[in-house]
């Protein structure tokens, strides 16, 4: 067991390249700031099994936000390493 | 006939989930006169089963009730529902591994319990203790009228004169047996009963929006026959915009903020499986995304419009589907929105319990055992219960979804002393405390003048606040929680950081 399983750590410090933290910050950042950016998805246009952009769009981006959360868990737990949680 | 078999399904399916939420106290068994296993499931609960507990918030009365409901009467300004899941999983990414990398080795219960150590103030951590109990008691009642829709509209075809009288008792017994469960299994039970819950919610939805719009000839006849809502059919009205956008971020940083979710967060078993379950949430959103739809698709069912005129808008749900389908799955599909409300009202209750217990009297009383902790907990996990049950047969609101919004307003000002908090130790604690203080007068202020002061509404109708240009509505919990981090942020500026507690310094 390492210190991490036993302990609170208020000053941790996610280990991992710039790289790695920048690729984390965009795959996170990323799907929130378009569901934050509402102009350019509140549209009629195209229209998909008769539901207008505005609502299958959002719908859609659920999916893809989901897929780039995993990979940003994926990568953060890779940083995080064997020996913690 | 068909109402019998409707209602003998309803009734043999929830005989199945009072079993298995006794049941479940077996699961992983712990001893359950300690608090931390009656409340967090002894922390065991691996990737899937946090995924269901902290998903159980997401599919609750606000999903298949309150959003439907005003997409129905108001239009797309509602769908904000479905970027606010996008976005607050994302905010749990960033923030929720830190609180658990915190919490872990202190115990800690609730955020409260950490509030007290970074601030080292048992004042402002009483002050968000009641916070959060005051905040959950919306949110529960808005469970309640979920419950309370689907029994409306399944006894109201039952029997149309004493139909108010039987839902009132059948609400009342459901209370009493769910009380009776989340005494024995605690978080345990919530969480076996959430995987119950979403699986029936999910066939539901998947069979519902598949048949529906078949069955109507697609969804571009519903939107047709909705014609103009009065936010946006197709798109969002432009005057609108602002609203949508405040309601989601607002939203988006609540969710984390309720102590049932961080009453979620605290019980998974590791960073990892926290991180992961958290980045998959989003995938839940889609039922909420397709539920919303309903609140179109209704328009282009004459059966079903004719129920929501009788029995009200927040029986869109049900009323779709007791108009299309066939007796069985009308009694699968209610009973998974009536769970639907219980179990969340579940959890809230419980987090409840744990602020009141931890961060309210164990501060008056320290010497208290935890065993003597675990047994209050409990008992007020019942008395919460029939607070919120009282709560809704005191106050009314014109539209359920309000409830949450109001949760919403309160729980944001604990967001300085909690996300701030956890990111740097420069706050003072005064500052926070009266940043919460000037958020909190200024939120319910806000509330009173936009519905009572201004419009003169009967009852509650709105959490909008009306600019004139160029703002237009923008949601009351954005404005409360600008005004408490300006107090926080300067005030800590002036004042300088608290005394670091010793917590802080030990773990260094």
């Amino acid at each position: 067991m390492s210190a991490h399983e036993t302990e609170s750590n208020w000053n941790y410090e996610a280990k991992g390249t710039t790289t790695q933290k920048l690729t984390v910050a965009i795959l996170l950042v990323f799907p929130m700031l378009i569901f934050g950016l509402t102009p350019i998805y509140n549209i009629d246009k195209p229209i998909l099994l008769g539901i207008p952009f505005f609502y299958w769009f959002e719908t859609v981006w659920l999916v893809v936000s989901a897929v780039m959360y995993v990979f940003a868990a994926l990568l953060l737990n890779k940083m995080e390493g064997a020996d913690a949680q | 006939m068909n109402n019998y078999i409707i209602l003998s399904v309803f009734v043999a399916l929830f005989l199945v989930f009072v079993a298995l939420g006794f049941g479940s106290s077996r699961f992983r068994r712990g001893d359950m006169s300690d608090l931390g296993e009656w409340a967090l499931a002894g922390r065991k609960l691996g990737g899937y089963l946090a995924w269901f507990l902290v998903g159980a918030d997401l599919y609750t009365a606000y999903t298949f009730i309150a959003i439907p409901e005003l997409v129905y009467e108001k239009g797309a300004v509602y769908f904000y529902a479905v970027p606010y899941v996008g976005m607050t999983f994302g905010i749990a990414m960033i923030t929720m591994p830190r609180l658990w990398r915190m919490a872990k080795g202190k115990n800690y219960v609730t955020a409260v319990d950490f509030v007290q150590d970074r601030f080292n103030s048992k004042t402002l951590a009483i002050l968000l203790a009641f916070t959060g109990i005051v905040a959950e008691l919306p949110y529960i009642a808005l469970q309640i009228y979920g419950m309370q829709a689907v029994l409306t509209v399944m006894i109201g075809h039952l029997t149309a004169t004493d139909a108010n009288i039987v839902t009132e008792i059948a609400l009342i017994v459901s209370f009493i047996i769910l009380a009776a469960f989340t005494f024995t299994s605690g978080l345990r039970g919530a969480t076996i009963t959430a995987v119950m819950k979403d699986a029936i919610i999910f066939a539901s939805v998947i069979v519902i929006i598949v048949v529906v719009p078949i069955r109507i000839g697609g969804f571009a006849v519903a939107f047709t026959a909705a014609k103009t809502l009065a936010t946006g059919t197709n798109t969002l009205a432009g005057l609108y915009l602002n609203g949508f956008i405040s309601l989601t971020i607002m939203s988006a940083l609540a969710l984390y903020l309720y102590p049932h979710a961080i009453n979620g967060v605290l019980s998974t078993n590791s960073t990892k499986r926290l991180r992961m379950s958290t980045a998959l949430l989003p995938m839940y959103g889609i039922g909420l995304a397709l539920l919303a739809l309903f609140g179109i698709l209704i328009y282009a069912v004459p059966s079903a419009l004719a129920d929501v005129a009788k029995y009200g808008a927040v029986t869109v749900v049900p009323s779709l589907i007791y108009a299309e389908f066939p007796a069985w799955f009308v009694g699968f599909a209610f009973l998974g929105i009536f769970i639907g409300g219980l179990v969340p009202a579940s959890i809230m209750a419980i987090s409840q319990a744990n602020l009141l217990t931890r961060n309210v009297i164990k501060v008056a009383r320290p010497g208290m055992s935890s065993k003597t902790e675990a047994r209050l907990a409990k008992y007020f996990s019942v008395m919460f219960k029939f607070i919120a049950l009282a709560f809704i047969f005191a106050i009314s609101a014109t539209y359920s979804l309000e409830l949450q919004l109001v949760g919403g307003i309160i729980i944001l000002q604990t967001l300085p002393a909690i996300f701030i908090g956890m990111y740097t130790n420069k706050l003072n604690k005064y500052a926070v405390g009266v940043g919460w203080l000037a958020g909190m007068i200024s939120g319910i202020y806000l509330i009173l003048d936009a519905n009572f002061f201004i419009a003169h509404l009967p009852t509650l109708e709105t959490t909008f606040f009306k600019f004139t240009t160029p703002f237009s509505f923008i949601y009351i919990g954005l404005i409360a929680l600008l005004i408490n981090l300006l107090i926080a942020i300067v005030g800590s500026l002036v004042l300088g950081p608290s005394k670091k507690p010793a917590a802080e310094s030990s773990a260094a």
